[in-house]
């Protein structure tokens, strides 16, 4: 009895030991990638689809996603975690923490990798390319790209006397547009939120710059230009739709005035190619989508590549760095880049995806989703001397997020304490002149 | 057995048992003291070493952090630049004029309401205490994040409840959280909804420790309700007040969750303490952050020793 027991429990011991030596073995070889993202609600659950396929698609490399916070908190984490010494392998950082990245400490550049790795940049689309980029190649990984777009509610449209809005229009077209709308009773033109995204945007599209040496891009930004030329007109023109009753004054946000738009309150509304899809399915009306304005005084140029890309972080071990990079290659992949498309409006990163066959039928019956991509493809990239337009690149500076916030704290200025658009904007430029001083003389330009 | 059996024999001289005796008595005074000492310090230790690790170490810190400019684990002194810089900046005024406001907005509306509900609490609605009771309470067990957004909807200003019941009475509702001195009202009203639970409970334990044969006294010298109020109710009630008063002030210079969720700290609620969030996490500039923070730290010092001072005077202690 005593016996068999030993027995029992010697062979039990000994298959313990082999399961253990072998799972040990097994997380010997398996190395896990810290990812983290700033992707909420439906974008969060197509990231994680993605992060799932990659981990079922091979078994050496396992990738932990870790949902961040908006942009601002996942860059405010990354800033943070330096100091901990707490650093994600991957992280996703948006378009407005180029420079800061480019300047971060211990980011591996993804031109780097592709150098070693033999990985062919050129199938990014262009602008998107060039907007991570430095003199060597591209810093970061394409990833979630988007631009504004103009949706707007059919029904009304039509009972304004409008079948369609024109693709290139300015403020002063946009106007009578409106008036027309207003005339039909509707609460309100249009909504959008006081954010820092859209002046960016529509000065882009009226050619405007945003920092001196050519918006950074030639030199480091040390000086804030929004408040000259175009920048004026520009925020002239968003001011007033608060102040002339065309918009409800919904403050700084990026959702509420999908309620507005959505509850049939305002005929058009002002939002990133993102939300294509939570729009759709909210409103019980058809919705069309158009470009963004530009000002009267300037032709249109196109937009500024937003969102965010994939950031490698140097974690001083070789395969980790490579596991890391299999992983931002994967998601680089047309599946996903056709999944995440097709999920959230964000636009495919890829050349090559133009013609294909399932994106060209889900376009068909999606033409809302084909709008922000033609809105870029039809963007000016070169003048007419054969410079780079250096208006559609983007404005590129060390702590942007900061400057930002400073066009989003003008809006209330005008409309709240009665100041011109041209005092709010040298009042920010001043403020922003600052902190770019201070971002240069930190960070050493 | 004590320490005066267990002594050798008396030596025959007197006076040197005496003083002998003496001495040991002392020392064991001393040694009883000590030990007593000690055995306090041993009972204080864990919130001194808390302290210590959780608040002194960092308000140093976060002082010497105030002189210097930094980011990405690089820094330069500076001195006491950012100081300067707040003081010659229009903005941080504003901050702290919006800060004022919102304390005399908060506190004396939060502890009048919080009394009357009390005192209805303790004598016209004493039936159905219990449930009254339940309903101001209800809002303290709500994170402050889903109070937040509760308000949030109530004051959207085309799809929210507020201005949808104003329009049944016809009137043309503000739009709340964005323009003028509204988003600062909504705050205040969202945050004094909030405290208004705790407040009256603690005013109504305040109410209920007044000893009753007071009130039956001045009943039999004729006193009505309102006089009862005045005169025995008020003042036995101003040691609750004065502790009131003192969290409610430290409370509404911690608000952050309404600011945050309501306006996104938008320029005309940012408060000193908003305005600590806002530089270190919005603006990036940690030095500056702080230097607020600082200030903040020294204000709520002198407003402690200055409403216990000043108002510690006036206090009626039965």
């Amino acid at each position: 009895m005593l016996t068999r027991f030993f027995r029992n429990a010697r062979v039990l011991t000994l298959g313990l030991l082999v399961v253990l030596l072998s799972s040990s073995i097994q997380a010997q070889e398996t190395i896990t990638i810290e990812f983290w993202h700033a992707m909420g609600g439906g974008l969060g659950e197509t990231v994680d689809e993605i992060v799932a396929r990659f981990n079922e698609s091979q078994d050496e490399i396992v990738v932990n996603a870790t949902f961040q916070g908006s942009y601002d908190d996942t860059f405010n984490a990354l800033i943070a975690s330096l100091e901990t010494d707490t650093l994600p392998n991957v992280t996703q950082n948006f378009d407005l923490a180029a420079q800061t990245m480019f300047d971060f400490p211990g980011l591996l550049p993804a031109h780097e990798m592709m150098a070693l790795d033999g990985f062919d940049a050129s199938i990014f689309v262009p602008a998107v390319a060039d907007y991570y980029s430095d003199d060597t190649g591209m810093v970061a990984m394409a990833f979630n790209s988007s631009t504004p777009i103009v949706y707007f509610n059919v029904d009304v449209l039509a009972e304004a006397g409008y079948d369609e809005l024109p693709l290139d229009w300015d403020f002063s077209t946009f106007k009578e547009v409106c008036d027309a709308v207003l005339a039909t009773g509707i609460e309100s033109c249009v909504t959008l939120g006081q954010v820092g995204w859209y002046f960016e945007q529509i000065l882009a599209n009226s050619g405007g710059l945003y920092f001196n040496n050519d918006n950074g891009r030639t030199g480091r930004a040390t000086e804030a230009v929004f408040n000259q030329g175009q920048g004026v007109e520009v925020f002239e023109f968003l001011t007033s739709l608060y102040t002339e009753g065309y918009a409800p004054d919904l403050g700084s946000t990026w959702t509420d005035t999908d309620a507005s738009f959505i509850a049939g309150q305002s005929a058009m509304e002002l939002d990133s190619t993102a939300g294509a899809r939570g729009l759709q399915e909210g409103a019980d009306f058809i919705i069309d989508t158009t470009y963004i304005p530009h000002s009267d005084s300037s032709d249109r140029n196109g937009v500024v590549i937003g969102g965010a890309a994939l950031w490698l972080l140097d974690s001083g071990d070789e395969a980790t760095n490579l596991a890391a990079w299999e992983f931002m290659k994967f998601v680089a992949q047309p599946e996903q880049q056709i999944l995440w498309h097709t999920n959230t409006g964000y636009f495919p990163v890829r050349t090559d995806l133009a013609d294909n066959e399932e994106l060209g039928a889900f376009w068909m019956d999606n033409p809302n989703f084909l709008t922000a991509i033609e809105q870029l493809g039809s963007t000016t990239t070169t003048l007419e001397d054969g410079s780079p337009n250096y208006a559609v690149l983007g404005g590129r500076a060390g702590f942007f997020p900061s400057i930002r916030q400073l066009i989003v704290d003008a809006y209330r200025r005008v409309i709240d304490d009665g100041l011109t658009a041209q005092e709010a904007l040298d009042e920010a430029a001043e403020r922003a002149n600052q902190i770019l001083a201070d971002y240069n003389e930190i960070v050493g330009g | 057995m004590d320490q005066s059996t267990s002594n050798p024999p008396p030596t025959p001289t007197v006076g040197l048992t005496n003083k002998t005796k003496r001495e040991s008595e002392a020392d064991r005074q001393r040694k009883n003291k000590l030990s007593a000492a000690i055995e306090g310090y041993l009972y204080l230790a864990p919130t001194l070493i808390a302290l210590t690790i959780f608040v002194f170490i960092p308000v140093v810190q976060s002082f010497q952090l105030s002189l210097t400019r930094s980011s990405f684990g690089r820094s330069i002194d500076v001195g006491f630049d950012n100081y300067v810089r707040l003081f010659n900046d229009d903005r941080y005024h504003d901050v702290i004029w919006t800060t004022l406001k919102f304390t005399m907005g908060t506190v004396p509306i939060g502890i009048a309401l919080a009394v009357v509900l009390a005192i209805a609490l303790s004598y016209p609605l004493k039936h159905l205490s219990w449930f009254y009771r339940l309903l101001i309470f209800v809002p303290i067990v709500i994170s402050t994040a889903v109070t937040g957004v509760l308000f949030k909807w109530i004051y959207h200003p085309t799809v929210g409840y507020l201005n949808h019941l104003l329009g049944f009475f016809g009137i043309d509702g503000p739009t709340w959280l964005t323009q003028g001195d509204w988003p600062l009202v909504s705050i205040i009203i969202a945050v004094v909804w909030r405290q208004i639970g705790f407040n009256t409970i603690i005013a109504l334990a305040g109410i209920q420790n007044i000893d009753g044969t007071l009130y039956e006294a001045a009943k039999v010298d004729g006193a009505n309700l309102w006089h009862r109020i005045r005169h025995i109710t008020l003042p036995l009630l101003s040691p609750t007040l004065f502790f009131l008063l003192i969290i409610n002030v430290i409370g509404s210079l911690q608000v952050f969750g309404e600011i945050d969720i309501l306006t996104n700290g938008s320029i005309s609620t940012r408060t000193m303490l908003y305005s600590i969030y806002f530089e270190a996490f919005r603006s990036q500039n940690n030095g500056g952050a702080s230097a607020q923070a600082f200030i903040l730290f020294l204000l709520i010092v002198g407003l402690s020793f200055m409403q216990f001072v000043v108002v510690g005077k006036k206090v009626h202690y039965q």
